[in-house]
Parts: C-alpha cells; sequence; structure tokens
C-alpha cells in the first residue's frame, strides 16, 4: 500500500549493503559467455558478409604496408651481410717495393682487429690476372709480354668487418701511405655506405610508416566494431536493461575486434605472397647483376605468426576503442 | 518480493526541465500500484530512475532498504536482474526468436540450457503462447508482441516488475486480459508498479494508485476513493 508523503527510509543495514553482491565468477560462467560471444559473431558476420569482407581487406592493406617495409628491412640486411665484397682497403704498393716491406704491411694488417682477411696479390699475378681479363685484346697482350719488367704494383685486398666506420678506414688509410712501400690506399665503401643508409632509412620509415599504419587498422576496425554496435544498440539497451554486466556486453564486440584483425592479417599476408611472386622475376634480375644472394628472406612462420598476432591485438583494440566510445551512449539511451 | 521507497525525490534535467520535484512514496513488499498521470507527469521519469537508468538530481531511492543511487555500474547489473521491465513498445530483438527473446535473461544470469527451456515454456504458457516459441517477433500480432515482452521480464522470476504503458496500443479486451497477468504475478509475490494513463482501466483494476501531476505527487489513494 502506499502512503503519502515523509516516509521512513529503512536504514542501510549490514544486511542490505550485501544486497545485490557481485558474485564469485566462474569458470563455466566464462566458457558459457564466450561460447554465447562466439555464436553471435558468427552469425552476425554471416549476415553481413560483404561488409565483413569489406573490413578485412581495409585492415589487411593497413597491415601489409607496415609488414612490406619490415620485409624489406630484413632483407636489406641480409644483402648487408651476405655481400661477398665487403667493406674495406686495396692497398697499392710502389712497382719497386720490396717483397719484406709489401710484408711487414700485411703483417701490420693482420694484426689489427678489425681486418677480417688479408689477401696479397703479387706483381706476377697481377700481371697474369690482367693478361686473362684482357685476353681478347690480343695488341694490348702482345704489347705488355713484350715489356721486360712487369709494370703492374702487387697490391693487397684488405677485408674489415662490418663494425669500421668510415673514419676509422680513413685512419687506417692515412696510417698505411705514411708507408714509403705503399703508393696508393683505396677505400671500398661507397656501395656499402649506400647499402647501410638506404637500410637505415627503411628501418626508421618502416618504424614510422608502421606506427601510422597500426593506428589505421586501429582506427579502420574501430569504425567497423562502431557500425556493428550501431546495428545493435537496441540489443546493447535490452542486455543491459536485463541485467547483462559490462564484460558481458562488450564480449560480442570483442570477438569481432578478433575476426576482423584476424581476418586482415590474412589478407594482409596474402597480399604480401602476391606481391612477392608478381616481383620476384625483376628482383632476381636486378640482385643477380650485383652478385648478390637472390632468395626474399623473412616472409617465414615466425614472420606470419607474428603478423597474425599483431593483427589480433589491433583489432582488438580498435574493438576496445569503440566499445568504450558507444557503450556507454547506449547506455544512457536505453529505454 | 521488495519494498521500494522514493524519499523526496526530485528530477531535474539538463535543460531544467524538472520531471519529478520531491516525490515521496512507498511500495510495500508484494503490492501492486498503478502510476497514472497526465503526459509529461514524470511517470517513465519515476521508473527510468527505479531501474537506475537515469540518477536523481536530489532525493533517495530504497529498495529493500538498499540506496539504488549508491549501487555503482558494477552492482547495478546484479540489482536489475531481480527487475522485470515491460515497454510500451515491447523492445523484442527481431532478428532472435520467441524463445530466445525470452530466454535472453536467463542466459545472462548463466542458467542450463535445459533450466532455460522449462522456464521459457513456463513463462510463454502464463502468456499463452505456447507453440510460437520459434516465431520471429515480427510474425506475431502487436498484443503476442507485448505478451513476449511481459514473459522476458517474468521469466527470471523478479522481486520488482515494472511496467511503462503496457497496454498503450492494445484494444481495451488485451488490455484487461494483460492487467491481469500483472496481478497473477502480484499475487505470487512480485512486486508490481505499472505506469499508465488509462485512468478507465486503472478504475475497472481497483487497486492503489500514485497520482502525478507535473511531477509532483497529487494524491494517493485506490482508484475507487477518487
Ligand atoms: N532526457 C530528457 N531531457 C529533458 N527533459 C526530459 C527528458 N526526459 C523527459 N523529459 C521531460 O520530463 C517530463 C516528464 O517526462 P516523462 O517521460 O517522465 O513523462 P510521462 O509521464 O512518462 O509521459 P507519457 O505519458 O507521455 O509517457 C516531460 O516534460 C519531458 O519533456
Ligand atoms: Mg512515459
Amino acid at each position: 500500500m502506499s502512503k503519502e508523503a515523509n516516509p521512513r527510509p529503512k536504514p542501510a543495514t549490514q544486511a542490505s549493503r550485501k544486497q545485490w553482491p557481485i558474485p564469485k565468477r566462474r569458470l563455466s560462467w566464462f566458457f558459457a559467455d564466450h561460447q554465447r560471444a562466439v555464436s553471435e559473431t558468427f552469425k552476425f558476420v554471416s549476415l553481413k558478409l560483404g561488409s565483413s569482407l569489406f573490413v578485412w581487406l581495409l585492415v589487411g592493406i593497413a597491415l601489409a604496408l607496415p609488414a612490406a617495409l619490415r620485409l624489406a628491412q630484413l632483407n636489406f640486411v641480409a644483402l648487408d651481410d651476405g655481400w661477398q665484397g665487403r667493406p674495406g682497403l686495396s692497398v697499392y704498393f710502389q712497382v719497386a717495393a720490396d717483397s719484406s716491406d709489401i710484408v711487414e704491411v700485411e703483417n701490420l694488417l693482420q694484426q689489427n682487429s678489425s681486418t677480417i682477411e688479408v689477401r696479397l696479390t703479387d706483381a706476377d699475378q697481377a700481371l697474369r690476372e690482367f693478361m686473362a681479363a684482357s685476353a681478347d685484346s690480343e695488341s694490348l697482350t702482345t704489347a705488355l709480354s713484350t715489356l721486360s719488367a712487369n709494370p703492374l704494383p702487387a697490391s693487397l685486398q684488405v677485408s674489415v668487418n662490418n663494425q669500421v666506420t668510415v673514419d676509422q678506414l680513413a685512419a687506417l688509410r692515412l696510417q698505411l701511405l705514411q708507408k714509403a712501400a705503399v703508393d696508393d690506399v683505396v677505400i671500398e665503401f661507397t656501395w656499402l655506405e649506400r647499402l647501410r643508409s638506404l637500410t637505415q632509412l627503411i628501418e626508421r620509415l618502416g618504424w614510422i610508416l608502421g606506427c601510422l599504419f597500426a593506428l589505421g587498422a586501429v582506427l579502420v576496425t574501430a569504425a567497423s566494431v562502431r557500425l556493428a554496435i550501431d546495428g545493435r544498440l537496441e540489443e546493447l539497451r535490452v542486455l543491459s536493461l536485463v541485467g547483462a554486466t559490462r564484460a558481458q556486453i562488450r564480449r560480442p564486440f570483442v570477438y569481432f575486434g578478433v575476426f576482423y584483425g584476424l581476418g586482415g592479417a590474412i589478407v594482409a599476408a596474402m597480399l604480401l605472397a602476391i606481391t612477392l611472386s608478381a616481383i620476384e622475376t625483376p628482383l632476381t634480375a636486378l640482385l643477380g647483376s650485383y652478385d648478390l644472394p637472390v632468395q626474399v628472406r623473412g616472409f617465414d612462420l615466425p614472420f606470419l605468426g607474428s603478423l597474425l598476432l599483431m593483427g589480433l591485438v589491433l583489432g582488438v583494440m580498435g574493438a576496445l576503442l569503440a566499445v568504450k566510445q558507444r557503450i556507454r551512449g547506449a547506455q544512457e539511451a536505453i529505454y | 518480493m521488495s519494498a521500494i521507497t522514493f524519499d523526496r525525490v526530485t528530477k531535474r534535467f539538463d535543460n531544467g526541465q524538472e520531471a519529478l520535484s520531491e516525490v515521496s512514496a512507498e511500495f510495500d513488499s508484494g503490492s501492486m500500484t498503478f502510476l497514472t498521470g497526465h503526459s509529461g507527469a514524470g511517470k517513465s521519469t519515476f521508473l527510468r530512475l527505479l531501474i537506475g537508468v537515469d540518477v536523481a538530481t536530489r532525493g533517495r531511492i530504497y529498495v529493500d532498504g538498499v540506496d539504488i543511487g549508491k549501487l555503482g555500474t558494477r552492482r547495478m547489473p546484479w540489482y536489475r536482474r531481480e527487475v522485470g521491465v515491460v515497454f510500451q513498445d515491447h523492445h523484442l530483438l527481431p532478428e532472435h526468436t520467441v524463445f530466445d527473446n525470452v530466454a535472453l535473461p536467463l542466459r545472462i544470469n548463466h542458467l542450463s540450457e535445459r533450466e532455460v527451456t522449462s522456464r521459457v515454456r513456463g513463462a510463454l504458457g502464463r502468456v499463452e503462447l505456447l507453440g510460437k516459441e520459434h516465431l520471429m517477433p515480427t510474425q506475431l500480432s502487436t498484443g503476442e508482441q507485448q505478451r513476449v515482452g511481459i514473459a522476458r521480464a517474468v521469466v527470471g522470476k523478479p522481486k520488482i516488475l515494472l511496467a511503462d504503458e503496457p497496454t498503450g496500443n492494445l484494444d481495451p479486451q488485451l488490455a484487461r486480459s494483460i492487467m491481469k497477468l500483472f496481478s497473477q504475478f502480484n499475487e505470487l509475490g512480485t512486486t508490481v508498479i505499472i505506469a499508465s494513463h488509462d485512468i478507465g482501466l486503472i478504475e475497472s483494476m481497483q487497486m492503489p494508485t500514485v497520482y502525478l501531476l507535473e511531477g509532483r505527487m497529487t494524491q494517493v489513494g485506490e482508484t475507487s476513493d477518487v
């Protein structure tokens, strides 16, 4: 029976504060909720197959670009390692240089910790190589053979390890030039330096673009999940009214995120595979001409695994973002 | 089976509109009460506050001695599981069958599928819709849809049953049969509050009634007294 005016509110007793407590979660609830969420996701996606595929493509493209950069970076590093003509020096001796002077310089270089290999080409060998290289030109070979003395100098080909900087190489060069027997020292680093700065460029670009595209993937997924939520606002309201917890309401949408993220990663992997097979022939031709390893590296299981993981994480992030934005509004609009 | 107390509750919206002003009322556990008044009197606002969808600007609402305004977002769902709500436009989910619509609160509450089935069938039996479980809401008449909404509201055996214009667009005969359903649930011990501006219907029910006029409580009493 309803009574007029100033009812005495019952004081919140100890017992009443225990009214509608949050119960301990049970594992079976967890599984039941997830099972429901998964089947909901499949139901929704199969109803909206077209737009789901569209989202996959969008997320896939957003993921494929940084993944491609990462692959390029991996391969440039591989090139760097695999390059036969490592960074190094060529030391040319005076034509008249004494063999003991040559050995002295050779020993000096071999003691240097940054040298990997020192290879001596003595004057005779140089002449033979020169003759072999210019075998086509008969006049040149006859001219050379008529000379009484070998006009070619001995030389050392020195390769140094990758940690040696250009400055260190230049210092080494100056040190060698001070030897009387040494005529000239040529540093061979140009191509390598270019490759290194290119690798560095690609690495930095990879990071920046990677972050941008990852953000793009998050936003695309968020937008798609938001669309999905908008299509189900009514359901959200009803769920909220019959006492669904925030997690229960959120869960199906997080699964959308997982679904879109994983799908996007699969599309990205396919895009990469197609691209790689398309560029394989021209790339082989190009790299082959530089005597470089042609095999594209890095497109392997760990790479695909991390691509999938990345897609998953980004998808879930996007979904949580969208849910956070939308659910509050939806709950306020309930009934 | 819950006592409800409104203690000088005021609800003022952001635009300055005061939908409820200093409303105090008490609803005994197991009672059934009508809430009436003109359009815009504040009936829906009253129910919204009670469900915790909106918060009072001033004053307190107690259910079984607990201040609803202090439940917080984490406890609120567990309170709502004990409150059944029936809307004027039933709010059924169009992509789910009648069965799934009614089962929703039970599944949220993690009942076993066997229990879900028996309870849903029980609730649909009460509203005389057995045999229509597998239809979609759009395949039902308005009155049937409204009854599905009622089945969903009561399937979880709530302690409180709230209804906002449950008979708004139904013919008088159907309206009376739905009112009878509510009093049946009330007889089982549920505290029932029904907002309606259908004075004729309310009078025919001979039930305690709270009158609202522009957000103020003007009268409390049996309709037959007026
Ligand atoms: N969100 C809101 N913002 C501002 N004013 C609101 C809001 N909701 C309701 N009102 C106002 O509060 C008053 C009470 O509204 P309420 O919906 O409670 O009335 P009611 O008694 O349910 O009317 P009806 O019988 O037409 O359903 C109205 O004047 C309405 O314009
Ligand atoms: Mg209303």
